[in-house]
């Protein structure tokens, strides 16, 4: 009998009854093949591997995270619950000590749902990862975590989410924005007055190759990490940056997969997109999971790797070292401009989000108050043109006495303002409202 | 008349069943020497019986477990491919085994060739090594199975004997494949040789009736028939108590079957008269297969097991067996000296029991019936605590649907059923543990052998349509049918109705129509860019384990 050589908990849950439509990517048998590779690789057999059943996320669970709008049961569905309850699984697994690292293989995905929900945007309504997040710091007093996300489109729900908080390190690397949905994911996006720095975008060139990948994540996503000393590493495991995926340009493999999940030695992995369900998932998945067992994965590659693989171009390496070169002066060497932010103070900014797979206009009003002990009091006015007008005030979990006054006195006058629904978040108390 | 036999660890059952009534059992000593058993067996039970009139004989026996067990397993070469994935090299098994070039992908395409080169050259070298019986495995070839036939067909007239991995199960698991292949080719010589002469034994007595033996998922299979696949008649002991159970009791509601013999006590669920099936296969010493079973737990605490009274007043009873109990001439107290302390078992030297029921509560400073009287309840904790474990696991099993997770079906015993020797003294004791009415069935004590001799014929058949592909395929029958691309899953149900009672008939099913489950049932729509390109249809059924029709239930 094999063994692991890292005990590996696996949360699979492919939703064989869930479709956004019937042709969409994420429809039933999207993750049909990779069971199919899974089970004929007999992976579940290996000593040490071991899978658990989902459980489904409870309302409480969203709130910690997200408005949503006008509520929960208005924005989720039965398989939103249950693929973030999955996720929530595999966090118990691994901070119960049963095993060393999780793989929730689960869908629907969730890097695209910012903290203001009023619809599905890029396939996602909730953001599994930051569900997690918030329960492992109410449930096992976890603190800080980073979040590194491998999908190749930019995890801009996440950012979203983490924008102002200095405790979570939000890593992105992804496909060039300006060629690819959302269009977002820039260096210059490092994060809010609160928590500059801990927000760090790295857009590949498309045609990156199995060498660009891993030459980031040595250079720039290893020692990002060990200076950050994170107490929980999690990645958003998307699996389009892979040459066989259909609707993205990069060249990316299931043994560069394999390679990129063994140097990262995440403790949790959550699925996020990947939609060439015939010819990259299986070998993909196959490959993440063998490489946080520890195993080898040498012998793991797609049918059509040797004819189709194309190793990157001369010049995409040359400008991939010379973009890291400048993300480690920003992020490593101190070179990142701080934007002034004086205690106190209140920081404003405004901007429009659309929602493209509903069709939804929104605008977003958003103050955060400066503060040196906290992540700082946080209130967002949303308007959407499905003629939502909704205030939503967050208050963190490590929030101080003013900011913790702060959004409680926004709240108290949000309540008396002209709000289709007025929310309050208070992370410290454990109190989700809403009007 | 029906014959049931059942070879267990220490003593033979046997039984003859007339007009579905038990008219006789006997029990005879296991020897190792199996077929000398099984002669000394039959000539006990058939004493004064007229051998025209017996119908049928079914024989659960340990002939595979114990040559796995043994490792007294043929030589078996094997010939494997693979492509990518694991390394075909992790899962080598037995003295000749080759991984050969060649690659089929998930839905059955080949991506490279089956190597002619490789495995004509990989034949050479098994034959080389003297050795007569082979395995050919591909991984997926469960969606094609070309690479298989077509080794087996370049090389195959070299060997007295070819196993084929699409032919064990139809279920997804490459190594299991290699290794259940394997076994059914390791077995093939040694099984052939223990049918032929039990066949003689038959003969010479008489017995001409059909015969069967008795599989690990409680179903039967017909003995000349079982020469091809031979790794199935494998650890059926669990099997024939479980069919015993739902002979004698019928097992309405959940059931919890208890099994407690000398050395274990194995534990199963049957729901509603259905006995719950492993999702993959048993376990046969090292070796992971696909072989369908019963959803068996074993628990290593028994009737014979050794009682240790700690000195802050707990009890540790097995998993350790010294020998016979304390009052029949063994050296350790155990569960049976207990009973025979309380007077619930009229057998043996009571004061040897007594003595020690004794020896084991003086560090707690109890007497002798105080002793025996925790013993006994502390054994119902350990089998309540353990059934427990049980069930939780089988609760605990993923599921892949929305609709499975919002129903959260659970299994919930509502009552427990003993079964095996103690069962009439431990049944007030092991209710109370388990807070849940518990009984025991009439003829509990041969119940093995009774189950042998009621199971039906049972098998299973895996099907896969892909319009796409155009084809529908049923690698354990065999069978692979170009299809038009309206197929649906109304015609997938009809074809594999009819290739499941073909396929049952011909390892000796006689029944009209058989109680057939379907269990797994799932149809996808294959779409490429945004056009639909074909539709993808999962059928898994079998033949539900049960009881033949000439068996009533006599209570």
């Amino acid at each position: 009998m094999l063994h692991a050589a890292r005990r590996t908990g696996l949360v699979f849950f492919p939703a064989f009854d869930w479709a956004i439509s019937p042709s969409h990517p994420e429809r039933e048998e999207r993750l049909l093949y990779t069971q199919d590779q899974v089970l004929e690789e007999g992976l579940l057999d290996i000593d040490g591997i071991v899978e658990y059943r989902v459980r489904p996320a409870v309302f409480k669970d969203i709130q910690r995270v997200h408005f949503c709008v006008p509520d929960e049961a208005a924005v989720t569905t039965e398989s939103h619950l249950i693929s973030a309850g999955g996720c929530l699984v595999a966090a118990d697994a691994v901070l119960k000590g049963e095993v060393e690292s999780a793989f929730a293989l689960v869908r629907p995905p969730g890097h695209h749902a910012m903290r203001v929900v009023h619809g599905n945007r890029g396939f996602c309504n909730i953001n599994n990862e930051a569900v997690v997040i918030e329960y492992i710091r109410d449930r096992y007093g976890i603190g800080k975590v980073a979040v590194v996300d491998t999908d190749c489109h930019h995890g801009d729900g996440s950012q979203d989410i983490y924008w102002h908080d200095p405790n979570t390190l939000f890593i992105s690397i992804h496909q060039d924005g300006r060629t690819l949905y959302p269009g977002s994911g820039f260096p210059g996006e490092a994060g809010g007055p609160n928590a500059q720095g801990r927000t760090v975008n790295i857009p590949l060139p498309p045609q990156t190759g199995e060498e660009g990948f891993l030459y980031v994540i040595d250079r720039l996503v290893m020692p990002l990490l060990e200076e950050f000393e994170p107490e929980m590493v999690i990645n958003s495991a998307g699996q389009d940056n892979h040459f066989n995926d259909p609707i993205t340009n990069m060249n990316f493999s299931a043994r560069g997969y394999a390679a990129l999940n063994a140097r990262l030695k995440p403790d949790i992995a959550v699925l996020e997109g990947g939609y060439a369900v015939e010819n990259a998932l299986p070998y993909v998945n196959v490959g993440i999971i063998m490489a946080m067992a520890g195993m080898d994965t040498s012998c793991v590659k797609e049918p059509n790797y040797d004819s189709d693989y194309r190793s990157q171009p001369p010049e995409i390496t040359r400008y991939i070292e010379e973009m890291v070169g400048r993300l480690r002066d920003l992020f490593l060497e101190g070179r990142l401009k701080k934007a002034p932010c004086g205690a106190g103070r209140f920081m404003e900014r405004s901007r429009d989000i659309y929602y493209d797979t509903d069709a939804i206009h929104e605008r977003q009003h958003e103050t955060i108050r400066c503060c040196q002990e906290c992540p700082g009091a946080l209130s967002i006015a949303s308007t959407s043109n499905r003629g939502q007008h909704v205030l939503g005030v967050h208050i963190p979990v490590t929030a101080c006495r003013v900011c913790q006054k702060t959004g409680s006195a926004w709240f108290e006058e949000g309540r008396r303002g002209a709000y289709t629904h007025v929310y309050l978040q208070d992370r410290v108390r454990g109190v989700y409202e809403r009007t | 008349m029906i014959l049931g036999l059942d070879v267990g660890g220490t003593q033979t059952d046997t039984v003859l069943i007339d007009d579905g009534r038990v008219v006789a059992a006997a029990k005879t000593p296991t020897t190792e020497d199996l077929l000398a058993t099984l002669r000394a067996a039959l000539e006990r039970i058939l004493v004064g019986v007229d051998t025209a009139r017996l119908k049928r004989m079914a024989f659960s026996t340990t002939m595979a477990t114990n040559a796995i067990v043994e490792d007294r397993l043929d030589d078996a070469g094997m010939i494997v491919s693979a492509g990518p994935g694991m390394d075909p090299g992790w899962f080598s098994v037995g003295p000749s085994y080759h991984v050969v070039d060649g690659c089929l992908d998930h839905q059955g395409f080949e991506v490279k060739g089956l190597s002619r080169a490789d495995v004509m050259d990989a034949a050479s070298r098994i034959l080389g090594d003297n050795i007569t019986v082979l395995g050919v495995v591909s991984k997926f070839s469960v969606r094609n199975p070309s690479h298989e036939l077509q080794a087996a067909d370049w090389v195959g007239h070299s060997f007295s004997h070819v196993a084929m991995g699409h032919r064990v199960s139809g279920a997804l698991n490459f190594p299991r494949r290699i290794h259940t292949t394997y076994l059914n080719a390791a077995l093939y010589g040694i099984h052939k040789r223990f049918s032929d002469a039990l066949v003689q034994i038959l003969k010479e007595k008489g017995l001409t009736g059909p015969r069967y033996l008795l599989k690990p998922d409680g179903g039967t299979i017909d003995l000349a028939k079982s020469i091809q696949w031979p790794a199935q008649t494998a650890q059926s002991g669990p099997a024939a108590s479980v069919m015993g159970a739902l002979a004698l009791d019928g097992c309405k509601g959940t059931t919890l079957v208890l099994d407690v013999g000398g050395t274990t006590t194995d534990m199963s669920v049957v729901l509603d008269g259905t006995p719950l099936l492993t999702p993959l296969g048993i376990r046969l010493g090292p070796f992971q297969t696909l072989i369908r079973s019963l959803m068996t737990h074993s628990l290593g605490l028994g009737g014979d097991s050794e009682v240790l009274g700690q000195r802050d007043g707990t009890l540790k009873i097995g998993p350790v067996r010294k020998g016979r109990p304390a009052g029949m001439g063994g050296p350790a107290p155990t569960p049976t000296d207990a009973m025979i302390t309380l007077g619930l078992l009229k057998t043996g030297d009571g004061s040897a029991a007594r003595a020690a029921m004794e020896k084991a509560g003086k560090a707690a400073g109890w007497d002798a019936v105080g002793t025996a009287e925790r013993v006994l309840q502390r054994m119902a904790q350990i089998i309540a605590a353990s059934a427990g474990a049980f069930v939780h696991d089988i609760n605990a099993r993923p599921v892949y649907t929305i609709h499975e997770v919002l129903e959260d079906r659970r299994i919930e015993p509502t009552s427990v059923l003993l079964m095996g020797g103690p069962a009439a003294q431990i049944a007030g004791y092991v209710g109370k543990a388990f807070g849940l009415p518990c009984r025991f069935p009439r003829h509990h004590g041969v119940a093995n052998a009774i189950g042998a001799a009621v199971a039906r014929v049972t098998s299973e058949i895996t099907l896969q349509a892909d319009t796409e592909r155009g084809s529908v395929i049923i690698p354990e029958a065999d069978v692979e049918n170009g299809i038009d691309a309206g197929f649906n899953m109304e015609q997938a149900i009809a074809l594999g109705r009819e290739l499941l009672c073909r396929q049952a008939a011909g390892i000796g099913a006689d029944e009209k129509a058989p109680e057939i489950s379907i269990t797994e049932k799932q149809v996808f729509t294959m779409i490429r860019g945004y056009a639909r390109t074909g539709r993808n249809i999962r059928l898994k059924m079998g033949i539900t384990p049960g009881l033949i029709p000439e068996w009533k239930r006599s209570c």
